[in-house]
């Protein structure tokens, strides 16, 4: 790859040789542009999200301009510029539904690496395959936090063959350690889409009905290397409700997108370092449940569904007299004790050894419950029609709003007020920009009404 | 090690609760003037420890929240008395504004709405707001979320009187996830009433101590020697947590405080007997399913009744007292 | 010539833990006073808060765990909190309160010392008629209470005034000098010294001192007061008191000078001469009549906090570079976002100045300006840590903070002035034999005093002390082979 040296020639173009370089190498870049901007477009009309075109493609882009992203306004200040960029998230939430939507939360995923040398490329620094594992473990970590009942499984693809490199686990930290070893997963070969998917398909063939049963495939190569037929191992993965999803860092490949489309996944081109990660976090939260309803012809009452038996246990401490517990035998002073038969497990969730009971623990539940029940947007304040009857304190951090309007230009959007306050729907209080974010972000909890 | 810290306060201040923790003797009580004595020492010390550690007072009344006190001065007291030379003038405003507001809020109190709830989920989610607020200005304002941290050390101490109200089981879980995103550690100090389960979950997943006070009138001393120090220094000197933590949920349909539950496979809500219809969702349940589950059930749900939660007295809580310290 | 220079390395932003973080220099001063002392400066109750805020915060806790207590525990009651990290801390911390007579130096009890526990006790819960925070002057319209800026303005332009003069000191210019009180200080002090019985040129203790931040070169001032108190005869603990009052006491208040004694008073008229207190005199240097009142500035109230105990630098007015004015680059380059004369002259130290705007300064560290600033006694961890204390906010979201090429680079130049060694000794040489050589070689191993030897040459050098020994050996082989 040559961006540099082709942006460098592009500046001082009085060389003849490089000239002609630059023609024919603009000319490949645009035909390859031409697939994947369709790629781009057609997701764009899939999720309504309109931040992937202005963003440069990795191989394209010479240097950062970070300081084109911002403006200033007259008075050089930037504070316009970061308003604005509040009220888009503002907004962007404003869109989102505001009812609660069916969630598919325990989750099983079988995250596909690919192991290949094409991953060794550099187009993305300092290489796929460490951008690749750096950004995996973060992905790890995040969805964890989001899908704290959800497992994860990790297969690489490399040298042809599926490899299994981390058995499906619970613990974030056995998934994070199964890929922590970067000399263990060293690239090589090539890739072979049909073995690793058929792989991840074993791995979650036993796996209860209720749960989603998800592939994500990292896939930096261009060709798949496959002993059969890959459209056999896509029929299957439709039969056993099995959703695909592929983050493809090189280009879009046909084959990649009917596997997502057939199964109801996400596919999606990385375009540079920020877009994959953007791609990777989008299948965090846990998917709506009319994914799978559409795969399986929609019926009304969803057979995924069921009611479960679940048991909240007992944490022992580390002070109470050591015992065995029943999944290791080993003497332990801490564990659980499941409620129903009052044996000791070590860790939870799990399933109880003597009883068979569904043991978690309530914030294990309790996690995903902002899933559920949203906080309402707050809707911004224009005006004050009654000044002397409006708090001057925001509701949540008691921080004194201003009394005047303010005059950014910057910052001259729907959904965001000039006064600074956002009120609550429900309670009719008045909350500070921060507060705002804040609430709807992080706590999902309006301090006005506790909802 | 020896930075500042923040930490906001919030007070439980149910008239009922405090009247029958003021009666009653066995376990023996405390009245409202004599804890808030006790309190406003407490402060103090907090305040003593370093020039530059910051307050915030919360009131959870009945149905409202509100704000008591807070060092960046947002509830100024109507008339500062004249300075007297044998007081250190910080604690003198601190405590003059802490009684003050909190008896014109007891006063504008007129006891009709009493059976309301305690406003201790909006007390919660504002000291959440307000330590975000503390912690993003006093880093760089454009800098993300690692280095905020740092530089001021935030916890939250609520002293809690009254028993767990179950309605607002989910907005106290959320509470307490932010806690842990932001880093805050939330002491818990039972002063009167039976264990308080969501708040014994609230300590145990941010790492902060849980006291059930048994001798109401060494209120001071279970304070300093559990919540005065900062969590960097609990790493050196332990402090009290539970022994045994209630890991047990409410349920949905009667916010009653269940071991097992019946939970929906799609949005896991919780319910203490099969359902045929998800209530959150809307999702059906297959018929199957809720007969077998039926056959089981009054098995399952025997184990607790609404409101009290009955459990054995072997399982009693047993917290750790500073009389009785156990090396961590 | 410096009696006591305090040296402890007390920049507390590179100690992870309590257990490195050293006490504060005026505990450490305490700790060599008598118990009768302590107690009567325990007395005062601000005199009790004060200290206790200086104390490290695992004192502070034990001193709080014990503070409502009536009765003495056992130490095994306390020692069972203490986790297995805590052991060393701990003891540390017993060993420092006891120092102090706070806590019984013998092991079998654990309780406060009675005046201390009142004295705190009083502190924290108001009350008593000991009067120790100050009393505060009545209104006088004639003369309202000095606002803060002013004070502000006032107490930087005593502080720099000192610091710049010490600066510029070998420079030939001649800034305003201080008054003759705080030059003395600086003198016995060993910051300055006098050559030939000229001017006063500052040391290298000096351009160390200049380097510490602000909070530290008040101490070693104050401290450096205290041990001048003792020989002038003044009483020491009213001398502390009086200073630790000041740290309790408010900014923009005006305080009345009735209820001091005698001692105190002497003292404000040097206090104001640092700056630490702002006090109406009829013209500067004659103090004829001294009003009876006197406010404390932000240096006096900051003394037992860690908040900056100066307002930003006067020049640059705005006060946005509170927290640091600083960037320096990966190739060496320095920005500095200041027109303050004094914060430049200290860059001056160890920096080469490029060129100079209205509100920055460039410049480059450099193999000259930091040897130079090694020359004159400053270390490279000075450097480091004035360059990591005084960060530009921007720079602040680095990491680490300073680019780790300019930290070795400087670290490397010091290490390169420490490439030699000196060790006076003896070199023996023209043996007569290699056998001889040998022989002497042999015992000169087992004293272990041998620093070079070469075999070729029969030659061999040794240290100064071992020479008594190996001269004696030889002179009774002589005398043995002659014989």
């Amino acid at each position: 790859m040559a961006p540099e040296g082709r942006r460098i020639g592009d500046t001082f173009a009085d060389d003849s040789d490089s000239d002609v370089s630059i023609f024919d190498h603009d000319d490949a870049t645009r035909a390859k542009n031409k697939g994947k901007g369709k790629a781009i477009d057609r997701r764009k009309k899939d999720k309504g999200k309109g931040k992937a075109k202005e963003q440069p493609y990795a191989w394209e882009a010479s240097y950062t301009r970070s300081w084109d992203t911002v403006q200033e306004d007259e008075a050089g200040s930037l504070q316009g510029a970061v308003q604005d960029l509040i009220a888009r998230g503002r907004r962007r939430r404003l869109q989102a539904p505001a009812a609660a939507i069916r969630r598919t939360i325990i989750r099983h995923l079988v995250l596909v690496l690919d192991l290949s040398s094409a991953m060794m490329d550099r187009d993305m620094r300092p290489t796929r395959f460490d951008l690749m594992l750096q950004y995996a473990r973060e992905f790890i970590t995040e969805w964890f936090d989001q899908n704290p009942l959800g497992q994860i499984g990790v297969v690489g693809m490399r040298g042809g063959l599926g490899e299994r490199i981390g058995e499906m686990s619970g613990n974030p930290q056995d998934v994070l350690k199964s890929i922590s070893e970067r000399h263990k997963l060293e690239p090589n070969g090539e890739p072979s889409l049909q073995n690793a998917i058929e792989m991840a398909r074993s791995s979650m063939s036993h796996l209860p009905t209720h749960s989603s049963r998800e592939i994500l495939v990292i896939f930096g190569s261009l060709t798949t290397c496959d002993p059969g037929n890959i459209h056999d191992t896509l029929d299957e993965c439709v039969k056993d409700r099995i959703r695909i999803s592929i983050v493809a860092l090189a280009a879009e490949m046909k084959i990649c997108r009917e596997l997502c489309e057939k199964t109801g996944g996400q596919f999606g081109v990385a375009m540079n370092e920020g877009h994959f990660k953007d791609l990777l976090f989008e299948l965090i939260p846990p998917p709506a449940q009319r994914a799978v309803t559409r795969a399986n012809g929609g019926p009304a009452a969803n057979p995924a569904a069921d009611l479960m038996i679940m048991g909240f246990p007992m944490r022992l401490p580390d002070t109470s007299p050591p015992s065995l517990c029943v999944c290791h035998s080993q003497m332990k002073s801490e564990g659980f004790l499941c409620p129903r038969c009052l044996a000791k497990v070590c860790d939870v969730p799990t399933d109880c050894d003597i009883c068979g009971l569904m043991i978690v623990s309530s914030p294990h539940l309790a996690r995903s419950y902002h899933h559920l029940f949203p906080v309402k947007p707050y809707q911004a304040v224009m005006t004050l029609e009654d000044p002397s009857n409006s708090s001057k304190r925001c509701h949540g951090c008691s921080v004194a709003f201003r009394n005047t309007p303010s005059t950014m230009t910057g910052a001259s959007g729907e959904g965001f007020s000039p006064l600074g306050r956002y009120r609550c729907p429900e309670c009719k209080n008045d909350f500070c920009t921060d507060c705002d974010v804040f609430v709807h972000d992080v706590v999902h909890c309006c301090p006005g009404c506790g909802k | 090690m020896d930075k500042p810290s923040h930490l906001s306060v919030i007070l439980d201040l149910s008239p009922t609760q405090w009247a029958l923790c003021a009666q009653s003797t066995n376990p023996p009580g405390i009245s409202l003037q004599a804890f808030l004595s006790q309190l406003l020492a407490f402060f103090n010390a907090h305040i003593a420890c370093k020039d530059e550690n910051t307050l915030a007072v919360f009131g959870a009344l009945p149905g409202q929240s509100v704000l008591l006190y807070s060092s960046t001065g947002e509830v100024v007291a109507k008339d500062t008395e004249p300075t007297d030379p044998n007081t250190y003038r910080p604690f003198k405003t601190l405590d003059a504004t802490v009684m003050n507001s909190l008896a014109e809020h007891i006063a504008s109190f007129d006891g009709v709405s009493e059976e309301a709830p305690i406003g201790l989920v909006g007390c919660l989610t504002k000291a959440l707001c307000y330590i975000n607020r503390v912690t993003s200005n006093s880093s760089t304002p454009s800098s993300e979320g690692e280095g905020s941290a740092a530089s001021v050390d935030p916890r939250i101490l609520v002293l809690s009187v009254s028993p767990d109200q179950s309605s607002t089981y989910i907005p106290i879980m959320n509470s307490i996830f932010s806690a842990q995103k932001l880093r805050v550690t939330i002491d818990v100090c039972k002063i009167y009433g039976a264990e308080n389960v969501f708040l014994q979950q609230a300590a145990h997943l941010t790492g902060g101590a849980y006291v059930q006070v048994e001798k109401p009138d060494a209120l001071l001393q279970y304070m300093m020697m559990s919540f005065l120090p900062p969590p960097a220094l609990r790493q050196l000197i332990s402090v009290p947590t539970q022994d045994r933590v209630d890991f047990r949920a409410a349920c949905f349909c009667h916010k009653r405080i269940v071991e097992i539950g019946f939970v929906c496979s799609v949005c896991l809500s919780i319910f203490c007997q099969p359902v045929p219809v998800c209530s959150t969702c809307r999702t059906k349940f297959p018929i199957k399913t809720l007969q077998r589950l039926n056959a089981s059930r009054p098995l399952a749900i025997s184990a607790s009744t609404p409101g009290t939660p009955a459990r054995p007295p072997a399982q009693r809580n047993g917290t750790a007292t500073p009389a009785t310290p156990r090396p961590g | 010539m410096p009696s006591v220079t305090i040296k402890a390395p007390m920049e507390s932003q590179d100690a992870s833990t309590a257990t490195a973080a050293a006490s504060h220099s005026l505990i450490t001063f305490l700790q060599s006073q008598s118990q009768n002392m302590l107690t009567r400066l325990y007395q005062k109750p601000s005199a009790c808060l004060s200290l206790f805020r200086l104390l490290r915060p695992l004192e502070r806790q034990l001193v709080m765990n014990l503070l409502w207590l009536d009765l003495s525990i056992p130490p095994s009651t306390m020692a069972a909190w203490v986790t297995r990290e805590g052991k060393k801390p701990y003891q540390d911390a017993l060993g420092t309160l006891a120092r102090l007579h706070i806590l019984p130096p013998s092991a079998a009890k654990l309780a406060l010392n009675p005046t201390f526990k009142s004295g705190l006790r009083q502190a924290i819960t108001g009350g008593g008629t000991s009067g120790s925070f100050g009393v505060l002057a009545e209104n006088d319209e004639k003369h309202p209470a000095p606002e803060i800026e002013a004070l502000d303005a006032y107490a930087l332009e005593r502080w720099e005034t000192i610091l710049y003069y010490m600066v510029s000191s070998g420079t030939g210019q001649f800034p305003a000098k201080p008054s003759a009180g705080v030059l003395f200080l600086l003198e016995r002090s060993g910051l300055m010294a006098s050559v030939h019985g000229g001017a006063l040129q500052i040391t290298s203790a000096g351009f160390q001192f200049l380097l510490h931040p602000p909070h530290v070169q008040l101490w070693e001032l104050l401290l450096q007061y205290l041990q001048m108190a003792e020989e002038r005869q003044m009483d020491l603990v009213e001398v502390i008191s009086f200073l630790l009052m000041l740290s309790t006491t408010e900014l923009g208040k005006d305080y009345s000078t009735e209820k001091l004694s005698a001692t105190q008073k002497a003292m404000l008229e040097d206090l104001r001469d640092y700056g630490l207190i702002k006090q109406r005199t009829g013209s500067i240097g004659i103090p004829k009549a001294t009003s009876r009142r006197f406010s404390p500035t932000r240096l006096a109230t900051t003394l037992t906090s860690s908040s900056p105990p100066l307002p930003t630098s006067a020049g640059s007015g705005d006060g946005t570079h509170a927290q640091g004015f600083i960037v320096l680059e990966t190739n060496y380059r320095l920005y500095a976002y200041t027109d303050n004369p004094l914060q430049i002259a200290v860059l001056n130290l160890f920096v080469t100045l490029k060129s100079r705007f209205p509100n920055l300064v460039i410049g480059a560290i450099t193999r000259e300006s930091v040897k130079k600033a090694l020359a004159n006694g400053i270390t490279a961890d000075q450097i480091i840590s004035y360059l990591v204390t005084h960060a530009h906010p921007q720079m602040r979201r680095n990491k680490p903070l300073l680019p780790v090429t300019v930290q070795d680079q400087i670290r490397l130049w010091e290490l390169e002035k420490n490439r030699m060694k000196s060790q006076e000794g003896y070199l023996y040489t023209a043996f007569a034999s290699q056998a001889d050589y040998e022989y002497v070689l042999n015992y000169a191993k087992q004293l272990d005093v041998v620093l070079w030897e070469n075999a070729s040459r029969r030659c061999f050098f040794g240290s100064l002390e071992g020479h008594a020994n190996i001269r004696g050996f030889i002179e009774r082989r002589q005398t043995a082979g002659n014989a």
